[in-house]
């Protein structure tokens, strides 16, 4: 009764859903009508069957714990094989019956504790999904959530790295803004985790900064590590855009108190006072598991006051610097400038002799040919945006809602509401 | 802008940071230059702040309160006298200190308190005569007349309250100008200094305040009035401005004992310009200002730290500043502020010092500044942090460097900064601009899975 063949897809989708509860009550039939399904033909067709399964409890007549698992076994590797080979064409018609089936298999394998199972099967899954590389789609968020869990951060970066362009709506709904929302959370988290603080501060900026009414967790969870990162990359507390929302100064900010006091403290740049109020907040920092990266600001202190140093002193003792950066012993100091002269972040000679710190100026010149390439790299991401901007522009220009609002706007004043909206659209 | 809190706090917090052991001051003579709740005032602070001179600014300001109607100030100075003169009593019990102490004269209390409310009594009655009368000019004087009264039992708010009633009842210019004065007066007695400010600024502002009086009359308010904002400017900490303001002052017109003598004027003005004025500025409005000259007269220590510090004696004129430490914080309004002057007026002693060289040895830095070289150290990275000495620290070989700046790599640096954070900015536009188009809006309360 499912397989009727190619034609009209949409249809299809509306038969599918229609049929969801005839098969919700031939569960046990299921693998039956699957293997009379073609994969690529009737990929629709396996998609609704295959998320009916998930959905249902594992068959129960005397199971026992190894019967479990091996029917989980086995459904995996029905969904792999689904995944693998449907036909790309024909699951975009149904995309959210798609990413729901993605979402089970995450949650399946996060209680089987084998989230790394389940990565290439979802980037795979990304791909089928999106029409361009730049396309939010519902499953990002579930691959960045096994990523973080199985600590495999790579497969997650190829999609992170990628700027979302468009979000597409969903069998006609709008996309729902939790799944965008989580998507831009994790991967704050998982550039936190590789220690890409930049791209995590925009993520964390672009979940602050997303238009809202209400107070949303995410959102509240996503401000504490804004903070956080800030203080690591900025030393200080980054200016939320203008456009955010007013919800978050005024009901999240009193909600994440601990963390405004940190960056207070952390303004003295005194040391063991931001350790103090690490220790006098760690409840809360470890509920909020957020206490790695609360040592990380700490660290990120003695380092900035390092950075301080260079600016003042041409020489100094080891000695010296760790009394003046409040560490506990020269070596600990030596320890502190060995790593940061490895990762660029000062430039200093160790006179092991006499124990003396010499500081140089930056020795980059903007003279060399390296220097130049990168210069122009960057030149052509600028002007690559600035193109991307204008035919935005364009494309608003031309859009005939547009130009009836922005002309009927002219011809009477009562369009005052939808101006403003035309001017929210073309910023 | 928190401005009653801060005088208060200072009070309270520094009350016990310090006490001056030696202080150089005639109190007697510091003591007749002012009149009225000033001299009280200024008393008890000494009293409070210096075990030296407590007793005697004490009895000094009990027999300058037998004289007024302020009954609770009275009482309040016995208490203090009795607790100091027993607390010192004990060891010192032959020298007999105690004898000449004034008892505390149950009788004057209330032949006063009685006197007191009778007057008020009277008062309150003429000015109810006046209001019914509706004599503009009566009711006016008879708001001021309570006024008067109020101040002198030492009850300031009400007294506030009188005089700017009076603001109603004024006619004239000359009048606004008086009950301006008279505000300011108890507000400074409050320290509420936004206040003052306003009103010096309502009494500046005044149509025919120049005209409506004697040239000689109006110098002498307008002195008064700037004094009283240079006050509040330094009260509030703004010293530059304080500066400005006191250096407007006019030594001839200078007669308002109730609020600041001359010699205060001379040392607030001298030691904010100190502080805050550059070279130039200095030379111009202070060394050269033939009216401040006069001033400076009357105070010949800040006079001469003046000097030595154009001539650029900075380690002679360090010493005389720290000479004249003691009794500056005996001094009520620029006490708070003496840490902060002094350290600004070292800041820009070594930015002087190192303006015109390449290398400076910092022994020889440190010896022209009275300091050793670990201090000498510290200050100067402060200095270097906050961006006013272009220079680096050789610790190693204790030589301290100007820093030459490369113009072009800074630019490079610069512009690379800001393409990435335009690129940036863009990044989040373009996103922003797709969330809009897909309507995405948090709406309801959601959970995080």
């Amino acid at each position: 009764m499912i397989n009727s063949l190619a034609g009209n897809y949409r249809d299809l989708c509306d038969l599918l859903i229609k049929s969801t509860e005839l098969l919700e009550k031939n569960g046990q039939h299921l693998d039956t009508v699957l293997e009379t399904l073609d994969l690529q033909q009737h990929s629709l067709g396996m998609l609704a069957v295959l998320s009916i399964k998930l959905s249902l409890p594992p068959p129960s007549p005397n199971s026992n714990q190894p019967q479990v698992s091996d029917y989980q076994e086995i459904v995996f590797t029905q969904v792999q094989e689904f995944i693998m080979g449907c036909n790309a064409e024909q699951i975009r018609y149904a995309p959210e019956t798609f990413a729901e089936l993605c979402d089970m298999l995450t949650r399946q394998l996060i209680e089987a504790k084998s989230p790394l199972r389940g990565i290439e099967l979802l980037c795979c899954a990304i791909r089928k999904l999106q029409l361009s590389d730049s396309e939010l789609t519902l499953v990002h968020a579930n691959l960045c959530l096994l990523c973080l869990l199985a600590k495999c951060f790579k497969p997650a970066l190829q999609f992170l790295d990628i700027d979302i362009t468009s979000i597409p709506p969903q069998d006609g709904f709008p996309f729902d803004v939790k799944h965008f929302l989580i998507y831009y959370y994790f991967g704050g988290m998982v550039y936190t985790a590789v220690k890409k603080y930049d791209r995590a501060l925009y993520m964390f900026e672009a979940v602050i900064s997303t238009p809202a009414m209400a107070v949303s967790h995410i959102m509240l969870e996503a401000y504490k590590k804004y903070i956080l990162v800030s203080l690591v990359l900025h030393g200080k507390v980054s200016h939320m855009p203008k456009y955010t929302s007013q919800v978050v100064t005024r009901f999240i900010k009193p909600l994440s108190l601990a963390y405004h006091d940190l960056a207070t403290v952390y303004a003295t740049n005194n040391t063991e006072e931001v350790r103090l109020a690490v220790t006098k907040y760690s409840d809360t920092f470890t509920r909020d598991g957020n206490i790695g990266l609360t040592k990380q600001v700490v660290a990120s202190l003695y380092k900035k006051n390092i950075q301080r140093l260079t600016k003042t002193f041409l020489t100094l003792s080891l000695s010296d610097v760790a009394s003046r950066v409040q560490l506990s012993s020269p070596a600990e100091a030596e320890r502190y400038i060995l790593n940061m002269i490895d990762e660029g972040e000062i430039f200093a000679t160790i006179n092991q002799k006499d124990g003396m710190v010499v500081f140089h100026d930056d020795p980059e010149k903007y003279n060399s040919p390296g220097m130049l390439c990168k210069l122009e790299e960057e030149m052509t991401i600028c002007t690559d945006l600035d193109r991307q901007i204008q035919r935005m522009e364009e494309e608003i220009m031309v859009n005939p809602q547009y130009v009836k609002k922005a002309c009927g706007a002219q011809d009477d004043d009562l369009t005052t509401g939808q101006t403003s909206k035309i001017s929210t659209y073309s910023m | 802008m928190q401005v009653d809190a801060p005088p208060e706090d200072n009070d309270n917090t520094e009350e016990d940071l310090y006490l001056v052991e030696n202080p150089t001051l005639d109190l007697e003579i510091y003591a007749n230059s002012y009149t009225g709740l000033a001299r009280l005032y200024r008393l008890m602070y000494i009293a409070d702040h210096c075990p030296v001179l407590r007793v005697e600014a004490l009895k000094m300001a009990i027999t300058y309160v037998m004289n007024t109607f302020n009954v609770n100030l009275y009482q309040q100075l016995h208490k203090k006298l009795q607790q100091c003169v027993s607390g010192m009593s004990l060891p010192d019990v032959a020298s007999g200190g105690s004898q000449d102490v004034p008892s505390f004269d149950q009788t004057w209390v209330e032949n006063k308190t009685k006197k007191a409310a009778l007057k008020l009594e009277k008062l309150d009655s003429d000015l109810k005569n006046y209001k019914s009368n509706s004599i503009k000019e009566s009711i006016r004087r008879g708001n001021d007349d309570l006024g008067d009264h109020h101040l002198d039992c030492g009850d300031l708010s009400n007294a506030l309250k009188c005089y700017s009633r009076a603001r109603d009842y004024c006619t004239s210019g000359k009048h606004v100008v008086n009950m301006c004065l008279n505000v300011i007066k108890v507000s400074v007695y409050l320290q509420n200094w936004s206040h003052v400010l306003s009103y010096v600024n309502k009494a500046e502002s005044t149509p025919d305040f120049s005209e409506a009086q004697g040239k000689e009359t109006s110098q002498a308010i307008l002195t008064k009035l700037k004094c009283a904002a240079g006050l509040a400017e330094l009260a509030t900490k703004k010293y530059k401005l304080a500066a400005k303001q006191f250096l407007q002052a006019n030594l001839d017109h200078c007669d308002f004992p109730e609020l600041l003598s001359a010699s205060n004027i001379a040392i607030y003005g001298g030691l904010c310009a100190l502080a805050t004025f550059d070279r130039a500025e200095l030379q111009k409005h202070v060394i050269f200002s033939s009216s401040f000259k006069l001033f400076l007269e009357l105070e010949p220590q800040l006079r001469d730290i003046i000097f030595k510090f154009y001539e650029s004696k900075y380690a002679h004129c360090l010493k005389l500043l720290d000479e004249i430490k003691d009794n500056l914080y005996l001094d009520m309004y620029i006490a708070p502020h003496v840490n902060t002057l002094y350290t600004q007026i070292r800041n820009r002693a070594l930015i002087q010092y190192f303006s015109p060289y390449h290398s400076a040895d910092m022994n020889k830095m440190a010896t022209a500044l009275n300091t050793t070289v670990v201090a000498l150290e510290d200050e100067l990275m402060q200095l270097i942090l906050e961006g006013q000495i272009q220079a680096r620290i050789d610790s190693h070989n204790k030589i301290l460097y100007a820093k030459d700046m490369d113009q072009r790599s800074s630019t490079f640096e610069k512009a690379l900064n800001m393409g990435r954070d335009y690129q940036r900015r863009t990044r989040m536009l373009i996103l922003r601009a797709a969330l809009l188009k897909a309507q995405l809006c948090v709406k309801v309360f959601i959970l995080i899975v």
